[in-house]
């Protein structure tokens, strides 16, 4: 007890040293505490990103591995297009099994089929026509005419038509019945495009803002007969919110009903399509996975196409989710991708102003650390008859040590509460300086991404199928908080951590000096 | 009864040559109720015995026995803080503290159990001849025999049953060191304490008991 009190009058006593100690520490403190109220907010915006974005892996088609076996020369294209439609494609059933995976917090799936209509136009820059061809024969001569019907004929190919033969006296007639497609230099499909998702999560181009409903909002029940279409489509055929469009299975001619709840316009700008005269995902009808699961219970010929979206716990578990699938038996020809890379870079900046920060952390208490050590050598020097006195009366060198740290463990604490107060002032500003870019992108994607779902800025989507990118983000849009209980505890930590260091010239001072020594050296 | 005993003290500086001794084959002897004088010629080693008396320092050679206890088997801190009181020809005393704070911060450090340190700091004062009102002031506010007196008070603090002082008149007027002579042995005589006085004083040795002559033996 009387080594506090020692510590407490000598503090007193000592004002000079130690408002001078007290000033450096000061200095130090709100330094650290800006530092480290920006370190820990730029970890929370980390980890809120890093929660916010999950590490996402898809199967990829491993064509490099494909082409290595393939022959060359112009006799091999059978056997390597063989090759090609041997390996087999993984099912449905294959997903939800790779799906249960200690290595995922949860999958979802794009499932993809297409289908056609008796009603619906497809919007498509070519067009199918009749032609007639006339072949007349007389007995004695011939003459062939042949008639086509007014219509300009494009860049396009004849198809196998129907032939008949009139026979009169001595006349024979060939008629041959033809279609004929009008079309541009770059052939289509005739199909219409049905995809269904099993969340919002697997709405990538939703997500991220490729596609952006522009009338009404996004199904909800992701197995009832509602989709989303294009806005081309829905100009094509007049579709509105709430019509009801009718597909047909082109195998077995069996009709379904799907109810418009929302038209999407699509923002991509491909280049590549720049000679087409609709988007690429003008006939695409997009509707809840369960649909497609009762098409293909229907009809197990559809030919459908799956992709599918695991959504992995941690970086480490990449490795060991992609050796259990090959376990659980996924074709050598696919391997496992990730969006990990990009994650990466998306965080790149702010891991630069980590690494600012920490190195402006450890260069502060470097100096510090040896400016206050040395501002402790010349005290103990100053003090050295104090210490031979106190040594002569039989305070131990532990006692005295103690006596010592505590000095400055007092001055140090107090000035750390001061300075922590000021570099509470100083976050604020300089954190959000430095941060305030980050926090509006952030903000800015995630009410994008309500946007494109139509839900609004302050929409909320509801339910399970909530997506990750709107829901686990928290949304950080002051930095209030910046200095708090880690902070506190951090610098508290650092604090000490100094004082020890520099009052190691004091500890090792005592341990050296020699009490009858110094007294002598005073007398 | 003898309560301490050098036997074949020797003490040699560490970077001396071997067979240089500042004193070698010391054998002392002091009891209770005794004045004692360790004079000697300067550098004939007075404080170097003194610093070996109190644990200040180690024996080369030889050894120091308190109340039976060979003194490096002793815990030093806890033998000068409760079983010798040392005096300084130059006091000693902490200027930063008043006169009272620095007796009671001597017995703050040797845990003496006294109800009021207050009031036993100011007996004990009035036992050296100081007033109360000399308490409260600042050591350096003190005169040499003033400062002389809080130190042999803040020595008696704890009761100790060996008294030593390192030329403790040397820096004072006859009539202050007849005074602190008396209160030595005042201390031997009525307190039946051990005082050893390091000393080239005449007048001093006239006063103790027994004087150990250092470099005559």
């Amino acid at each position: 007890m009387y080594i506090l009190k020692n510590s407490l009058i000598s503090i007193i006593r000592n004002k000079g040293r130690n408002i001078l100690i007290g000033i450096i520490i000061l200095a130090i403190a709100a330094s650290s505490t800006v530092t480290l109220a920006i370190l820990n907010t730029a970890n929370n915006l980390v980890k809120n990103y890093e929660e916010a974005h999950d590490i996402i892996a898809t199967i990829a088609f491993n064509r490099e591995q494909l082409s290595q076996k393939f022959q060359g020369g112009e006799d091999a294209r059978k056997s390597n297009i063989e090759a090609f439609n041997n390996i087999e494609a993984f099912t449905l059933d294959d997903v939800k099994k790779y799906g249960e995976s200690e290595y995922l917090k949860d999958y979802y799936y794009q499932y993809a089929t297409s289908l056609n209509s008796d009603t619906l136009t497809k919007a498509t820059d070519s067009f199918e026509y009749e032609v007639e061809d006339r072949q007349t024969t007389t007995s004695s001569s011939s003459t062939t005419t042949g008639g086509n019907a007014d219509m300009g004929k494009g860049p396009g190919g004849m198809q196998g038509g129907e032939r008949h033969t009139i026979t009169n006296n001595n006349t024979t007639t060939v008629i041959t019945k033809s279609k004929e497609i009008f079309q541009s230099a770059r052939n289509l499909t005739g199909d219409f495009e049905l995809d269904g998702y099993s969340s919002y999560d697997a709405m990538n181009d939703f997500v991220s803002g490729t596609y952006q409903i522009q009338e009404g909002e996004m199904f909800t029940d992701f197995s009832a007969l509602e989709c989303v279409v294009s806005s081309e489509l829905a100009t094509l055929n007049n579709i509105t919110v709430g019509s009801t469009i009718t597909l047909k299975n082109p195998n077995t001619q069996a009709t379904y009903d799907f109810i418009v709840k929302g038209i999407y316009k699509d923002n991509s700008t491909n280049s590549e399509d720049s000679a087409k005269m609709y988007s690429p995902s003008a006939n695409k009808i997009i509707t809840g996975s369960g649909v497609i699961e009762n098409l293909v219970a229907q009809d197990s010929t559809l030919v459908t196409n799956i992709t599918p979206y695991f959504i992995l716990k941690n970086e480490e578990a990449i490795e060991p989710f992609s050796a259990e699938l090959k376990e659980k038996g996924l074709n050598e020809y696919y391997a496992v991708s990730t969006n990990l890379e990009e994650l990466e870079t998306a965080t790149q900046s702010i891991e630069n102003v980590k690494t600012f920060a920490t190195t402006f952390l450890i260069i502060t208490l470097i100096i510090a650390s040896i400016v206050l050590f040395v501002i402790n050598m010349i005290n103990i020097r100053e003090r050295k008859y104090e210490i031979g006195v106190f040594r002569t009366i039989g305070v131990s060198k532990f006692k005295l040590t103690i006596q010592f740290v505590l000095e400055l463990l007092i001055v140090s604490i107090i000035m750390l509460c001061i300075g922590a107060i000021c570099g509470a002032f100083l976050a604020k500003p300089i954190g959000n300086s430095l941060l305030q870019n980050e926090i509006t992108a952030s903000q800015e994607a995630n009410e994008k991404i309500s946007n494109n779902f139509g839900k609004g800025q302050d929409g909320h989507m509801g339910g399970p199928m909530e997506p990750r990118g709107t829901i686990q983000v928290e949304k950080i849009d002051k930095i209030e908080a910046i200095v708090d209980f880690t902070v506190i505890a951090e610098l508290l930590g650092i604090g000490i951590l100094l004082t020890i260091i520099s009052s190691l010239a004091a500890m090792i001072s005592i341990q050296r000096f020699s009490p009858l020594t110094i007294l002598k050296e005073r007398t | 009864m003898e309560i301490l005993k050098l036997e074949d003290v020797g003490y040699r500086y560490k970077d001396a040559p071997k067979d240089k001794y500042v004193f070698k084959n010391i054998n002392y002897g002091f009891e209770q109720g005794k004045m004692y004088a360790i004079r000697g010629k300067s550098g004939s080693g007075k404080t170097t015995l003194l610093s070996l008396i109190t644990g200040l320092e180690k024996c080369t050679e030889g050894k120091v026995i308190y109340d039976g206890k060979d003194l490096r088997k002793m815990n030093l801190d806890r033998y000068r803080n409760t079983d010798i009181g040392i005096v300084f020809q130059s006091y000693n005393l902490l200027p930063g503290l008043t006169a009272i704070e620095n007796i009671i911060l001597s017995m703050d450090v040797s845990h003496v159990k006294v109800k009021n340190k207050k009031e036993k700091a100011l007996e004990l004062m009035k036992s050296v001849g100081l007033t109360e009102e000399h308490a409260n002031r600042k050591i350096l506010k003190l005169s040499g025999g003033e400062q002389q007196r809080i130190a042999i008070a803040r020595s008696l603090s704890y009761q100790p049953k060996i008294i030593i002082a390192d030329e403790p008149t040397g820096n004072l007027d006859k009539d202050t060191e007849n005074d602190i002579l008396k209160i030595f042995k005042h201390l031997a005589k009525k307190e039946n304490k051990c005082v050893i006085i390091v000393t080239h004083s005449q007048n001093v040795c006239d006063e103790v008991d027994v004087i150990y002559e250092l470099g005559k033996n």
